[in-house]
């Protein structure tokens, strides 16, 4: 149920982030485009191209937190005995959900209300900034997911009853 | 009580990250459990939330994804084949021929892509087994690998100077980026005097002599990869185009070289490169937002100008800042990625610099430069960890050979960090 859930959510963000980085890049080549060959510049491309990478950006980061590719430092981690690792893993999911509950659920909804309450409106595009900024409580809500979902993995494979593998392996990335 | 806040700050943070909390995460804690000893609850939440988001509200960022997508594009074959096949012909001639073709081939990719993984896993895989079939060392091609793969970071386009551009509040990125033309190619120079060191030590064969006619064949094969150095990096010195829109449309010619004309990448592959690239994206972007929240609180409570302050008190010479400064990034640099590393100093660094005179890009290179030699470093070195996964071979194994090449690496930061000339000359000359 937990697995088919969670891979259901990794399909959601896989698509979207596909729709909202590929948008993004025939967004500024059109920018490109319109200044150079039509000659009379785009007025929207640049607050859309800013627009996109925030919601890329963090939709993104709570797929990446479902992959576990964050960059993190797991010198301790790595020297800790099996009950003690899974111990401190689980502590490392709080902070995380705390962060994100605190943070991005709650802090983003304020953010949300109080700037559509102030009704700022964007220069170009003529959209609510609220709305743009609704992706920070909804990848917020996702990284929580995520966490709950690591923690409760790492019990069923303390208690013995089902050992599972790494959902997923690992990836070092270097970031950029 | 200032004091009692940049501990807790700190404390917390470091409290955090050795746990293994990732980064992004120990950052935004830090911050928020700092901003709650100051500001009420509601607010201070708001403010992080609010840094997070606008943080990223920037097109000149915008680059960073689409450099890691025409990388991404240019990763799989093709490209890397061509420079290699090129890079031959200019350096194969020398004894340990194929160590000077490695380090010229991520020079080379490295000037068409802003990633040192990138250039690894590209070139590496091409040229380990070559060099393991030629009798070379397997864990000193990994070093070679290794070593080599960091000029792409300073070699432009580099998305770290993007993230340096923004971190020291707007430094040109055009200039940063011929900045790292010199230091750059200084570093693959002077890898390239190891090599040939080693290679006359342990009698490593020429790699082979190519005929002039061959060698020009070579050449144009690799024009139309080459030609993005000019399309890009000629595009924005020249002021035709943004540094955002020049990573569009490097997405775009990489995408028809390597899909519809090298046939190297399949149509069904771009779905997945959507992906990684996002993803990959997503990890610096979430960084770079909490350390926004950060930079806030910093300077809220003033720790760039108590660092300041204090260093100041010990010395104001110049040369003996710099120093004390890379020895603690160097320290930094062996655990900490590169990204948060940058994110987090520049706004505590380049002030104390600019001081004492310093020019801010000058600043930027060394700062590069000297975190690329952390990527290679155990315990955590992402550049490490490719390396030695595409060679197969162990870190622990690696250190050895890498000891000679990290020396060469030190020395091309002495001297970039103390010849200002070499990263100033062309971003003057082009009238930055």
């Amino acid at each position: 149920m937990i697995e088919r859930t969670k891979r259901a959510i990794d399909r959601f963000l896989e698509l979207a982030l596909i729709v909202l980085m590929g948008a993004n890049v025939i967004n500024v080549l059109w920018q490109v485009f319109t200044r150079f060959v039509l000659k009379e510049p785009s007025s929207f491309t640049e607050e859309l191209a800013r627009y996109l990478l925030i919601w890329v950006g963090l939709l993104g980061a709570s797929y990446a937190a479902g992959k576990k590719m964050h960059l993190a430092i797991d010198v301790v981690l790595q020297t800790l005995k099996k009950k003690k690792k899974i111990w401190a893993e689980t502590g490392i999911q709080i902070f995380i959900f705390l962060f994100a509950f605190f943070v991005m659920v709650v802090g983003g909804l304020r953010l949300v209300t109080i700037t559509l309450s102030l009704n700022q409106i964007s220069a170009a595009l003529r959209i609510k900034l609220g709305y743009v900024y609704l992706v920070l409580p909804l990848s917020g809500m996702l990284i929580m997911f995520y966490a709950v979902v690591f923690v409760i993995e790492k019990f069923r494979a303390l208690s013995g009853k089902r050992v599972e593998a790494e959902a997923v392996a690992v990836e070092s990335q270097e970031g950029i | 009580m200032e004091l009692f806040h940049i501990l807790i700050l700190i404390g917390s943070f470091v409290f955090l990250l050795f746990l293994g909390v990732p980064i992004c995460f120990c950052i935004g804690i830090a911050t928020v459990t700092t901003m709650l000893m100051s500001i009420d609850t509601g607010p201070a939440l708001t403010t992080v939330a609010q840094r997070m988001a606008t943080g990223l509200d920037s097109f000149a960022l915008l680059a960073i994804p689409f450099f890691i997508l025409s990388g991404q594009l240019m990763n799989r074959g093709g490209i890397a084949r061509r420079l290699i096949d090129f890079a031959k012909a200019l350096v194969g001639m020398f004894p340990g021929g194929l160590a000077f073709v490695h380090i010229m081939a991520a020079m080379m990719f490295g000037s068409i892509s802003g990633s040192a993984v990138a250039s690894s896993a590209a070139i590496g895989g091409f040229m380990i087994p070559q060099m393991k079939k030629e009798g070379y060392d397997l864990d000193y091609s990994a070093a070679v690998n290794i070593t080599s793969a960091t000029t792409g970071l300073i070699i432009p386009p580099s998305n770290i100077l993007i993230v340096y551009s923004l971190a020291s509040g707007g430094v040109s990125i055009g200039a940063l980026f011929v900045a790292g033309y010199f230091p750059g190619i200084l570093i693959g120079l002077s890898l390239m005097v190891v090599a040939g060191m080693i290679a006359r030590r342990k009698k490593y064969p020429v790699a082979q002599r190519i005929k002039l006619s061959e060698g020009l064949l070579r050449f144009l094969d690799a024009i139309p990869s080459l030609f993005l150095i000019i399309l890009v990096i000629g595009g924005i010195v020249a002021g035709y185009f943004t540094a955002t829109e020049a990573s569009a449309i490097a997405v775009l010619y990489t995408f028809i070289l390597s899909v519809l004309i090298y046939r190297e990448v399949k149509w069904k592959e771009i779905p997945k490169i959507l992906v990684d690239t996002s993803a990959t994206t997503a990890i610096v972007m979430l960084l770079i937002g909490t350390s926004m929240g950060m930079s806030w609180i910093m300077s809220y409570e003033n720790i760039p100008q108590t660092v300041s302050t204090a260093l100041m008190a010990i010395s104001n010479n110049q040369v003996f800042i710099l120093l004390i400064i890379n020895l603690v990034l160097l320290m930094v640099g062996t655990f900490m990625d590169m990204t948060p590393a940058v994110l987090i100093f520049t706004p505590i660094f380049l002030p104390v610099v600019m001081q004492l005179g310093v020019d801010p890009i000058h600043f930027g290179i060394i700062m590069v430069l000297n975190l690329s030699i952390g990527l290679c470093t155990p315990p955590v070195g992402s550049v490490l960890f490719i390396g030695c996964g595409i060679a197969g071979t162990s870190i622990a194994r690696v250190i050895r050979p890498l000891l000679p090449l990290f020396i060469a690496m030190l020395v091309s930061l002495l001297l970039v960090t103390f010849i200002p000339t070499i990263s100033l000359f062309l971003p003057r000359f082009f009238g930055y």
